[in-house]
């Protein structure tokens, strides 16, 4: 997904194609010289899928200026949130910031890897970042970042991205945006932050009640239900075109799932024919096809990455439990079987593992393996609810009411590092995290 | 782009090779750099591709753009019109309803009956049964479970001889509590269907 996001931001610039002819002459001129020129993408600093995970340990220097050490200060906390990361505090740094980077300045403080830059700021800003190796006495990545002052954050959020690139060999998640409802004076929107809580606006949209909105897979739409004159409708919000469509309305209660991978349709629960069952719609040719037909409820449908499967709430064997099914509907099998009361079904990016929501006296949030092994309980504070993965699969976001008022946390996708994510005045619900 | 400067040192190739590579190399560099300064992209439309400017490139200002109230009318005007009652809302008890359960205790058979009486007295009002359930487990979930309990009362009402084009049924899960503790006692007030009489269709 992020990969793909990528080549197309690639695609977009024009001269593209000309710079890639540049790096291939250079590197023909270095091979010719016959001098050492390092590969800088085949090494990998920290290989996130060990077991044996050995943090790297990084400096980020303040990079002066008004807003140098905010930028430094975000780089370092996106960074710090991932785990892989031991951050050495700028007080320690023998190394002025204007002076060349020396590895001998840092190999006594156990540093591995050095962030360097100096902010230029104007009428916009601009950020010569490099990375250094200590180990290897080089520069391993440098680039210049422009952006209006009013974007430090994602300007920050861009570096770190790039660093962890560099360092780990894969996307970084700190571009990506939490999409949650939250009550306002009365009515209720749809918000989107900054998966570090910060930058959230709304919509406007001004429903009475909002459920759970779910991202297409290319991150430009949005599906949502909501309560206008006594009926469950759901709508479709396009940010391309700033439009939000009604798709589908009826008697009863309609709760839309996911958009398919091809974003060509979606899944929903409706009680338009008595019981809550799940449905699917294509959004070309208004077509529903009925997936379940069970006496039971039949709520929360959500499809795997790779769109072949449905994991789904039935209270069919008496109480609500997690169920997995084919997209069409076909071999229905019960995944959880610990505890009375099991719901909020989400997949991870990989389809390897799906994240739900179980009652333990309270609710907590487990993960389990879709054959409906491997359950793990990551939560035991207060209530946690409706779980949602981030892109990546290292992190999850969830509602929690541990501190007495309902909000927004993350955390890693194996429980470590909970926390808050916004302020406590704001009560938030259904965070979802933007697939890119 | 990562560009690496450090690999002019050390030449072993013959010295017009040097000179003449050298050459091509400085002016591919020069050429390279003066492309860093990449032109701002054309103004992106939505929240989210305004805040998600390819990475290393300029982030073009772009005002700040909402989904319209406006828009959204507009897309509302296809939709049929509900027609719209004076709601009494005061008139009926809720009922009651176990954990995670949906159907009618006998307390609530009472009730019920009461409800059917008034519907046969006035027959030109229609009911609409609001289905509600308490704060625990999620939200779709209980959304479900309202809508079975605001259709149990509604299968009573139909038996005991109420036409079933007279009710109209809505669930709020657990969006609309009555009362806000976490305590059983109130959060079996919220587990309810409440009745709200719609007294003759307003044009």
């Amino acid at each position: 997904m992020t990969n793909s996001k990528e080549r197309k931001a690639k695609s977009k610039e024009p001269r593209g194609s000309n710079n890639v002819i540049c790096i291939v002459l250079i590197t023909l001129c270095a091979m010719l010289f016959a001098l050492r020129s390092s590969s800088v993408e085949a090494k990998v600093y920290i290989d996130i899928a060990s077991p044996a995970l050995k943090k790297l340990t990084i400096a980020v220097y303040d990079f002066g200026g008004l807003s140098g050490k905010q930028i430094s200060d975000i780089i370092k906390d996106d960074l710090e949130f991932t785990g892989l990361f031991t951050y050495i505090d700028r007080s320690a740094y023998i190394e002025g910031l204007s002076q060349p980077f020396n590895p001998k300045n840092w190999t006594p403080l156990g540093v591995e890897i050095v962030v360097k830059g100096t902010l230029k700021e104007g009428k916009d800003l601009a950020l010569p970042v490099s990375l250094f190796d200590v180990f290897e006495a080089k520069e391993i990545f440098k680039k210049e970042y422009k952006t209006g002052k009013e974007l430090i954050r994602p300007l920050s959020h861009s570096v770190a991205n790039d660093i962890y690139k560099a360092l780990t060999g894969e996307a970084g998640i700190f571009r990506s945006r939490i999409a949650f409802v939250a009550e306002d004076g009365g009515t209720k929107d749809i918000y989107i932050m900054d998966w570090d809580g910060k930058r959230a606006s709304k919509l406007g949209l001004k429903e009475n009640l909002i459920l759970s909105p779910h991202w297409s897979r290319d991150g430009t739409k949005l599906i949502y239900s909501a309560e206008r004159n006594r009926q469950w409708g759901i709508y479709l919000v396009n940010f391309l075109n700033r439009a939000v469509k009604k798709v589908f309305a009826s008697k009863g209660t309609n709760i839309a799932g996911d958009l398919s991978p091809d974003g060509n349709e979606f899944i929903f629960s409706s009680s338009r024919e008595g019981s809550a069952d799940l449905y699917t719609m294509n959004l070309k040719n208004n077509a529903i096809t009925k997936l379940t037909s069970s006496q039971g409820i039949e709520v929360s449908p959500a499809i795997s990455p790779d769109g072949k499967y449905i994991a789904f709430v039935s209270d069919r064997g008496g109480t609500p439990q997690i169920y997995k099914m084919g997209r069409n509907g076909s071999d229905v099998r019960r995944i959880t079987f610990e505890g009375s009361y099991n719901t909020s079904p989400n997949w991870s990016p990989k389809g390897d593992k799906i994240v739900f929501s179980g009652r333990r006296n309270a609710n907590q949030i487990f993960i389990i393996n879709p054959d409906g092994t491997g359950l793990i309980q990551l939560t035991t504070q207060g209530n946690n609810e409706d779980p949602s993965f981030s892109p990546d699969g290292r992190f999850i976001t969830f509602t929690s009411d541990r501190d007495g008022a309902k909000g927004i946390y993350i955390m890693r996708a194996n429980g470590e590092s909970q926390k808050r994510i916004m302020p406590r005045k704001m009560k938030a619900f259904y965070p979802r995290w933007s697939p890119n | 782009m990562v560009t690496q400067l450090n690999f002019i040192e050390g030449g072993l190739m013959k010295r017009a090779l040097v000179l003449v590579l050298v050459l091509v190399f400085g002016y591919l560099l020069i050429g390279c750099a003066q492309r860093k300064v990449v032109q701002p992209q054309p103004s992106a439309t939505s929240a989210e591709t305004r805040a998600k400017a390819p990475e290393g490139k300029p982030e073009q200002k772009v005002p700040e753009e909402k989904i319209t109230e406006q828009q959204i009318a507009k897309i509302e005007t296809g939709e049929g019109e509900i027609p719209k009652y004076t709601e009494e809302k005061s008139i009926f008890d809720d009922i009651h309803f176990n954990f995670d359960k949906y159907d009618i205790r006998p307390d609530a058979k009472p009730i019920l009956q009461s409800v059917a009486d008034w519907l046969m007295k006035n027959k030109s009002a229609d009911l609409l049964i609001e289905g509600h359930s308490d704060e625990r487990g999620t939200n779709e979930y209980n959304l479900a479970l309202g809508d079975r309990r605001a259709k149990s009362a509604r299968d009573y009402l139909v038996a005991l001889g109420i036409p079933s084009g007279r009710i109209n049924v809505i669930s709020y899960g657990e969006e609309k509590p009555l009362c806000t503790e976490k305590t059983e006692e109130c959060w079996e007030k919220n587990r309810r269907a409440h009745f709200v009489a719609m007294m003759g269709k307003i044009k």
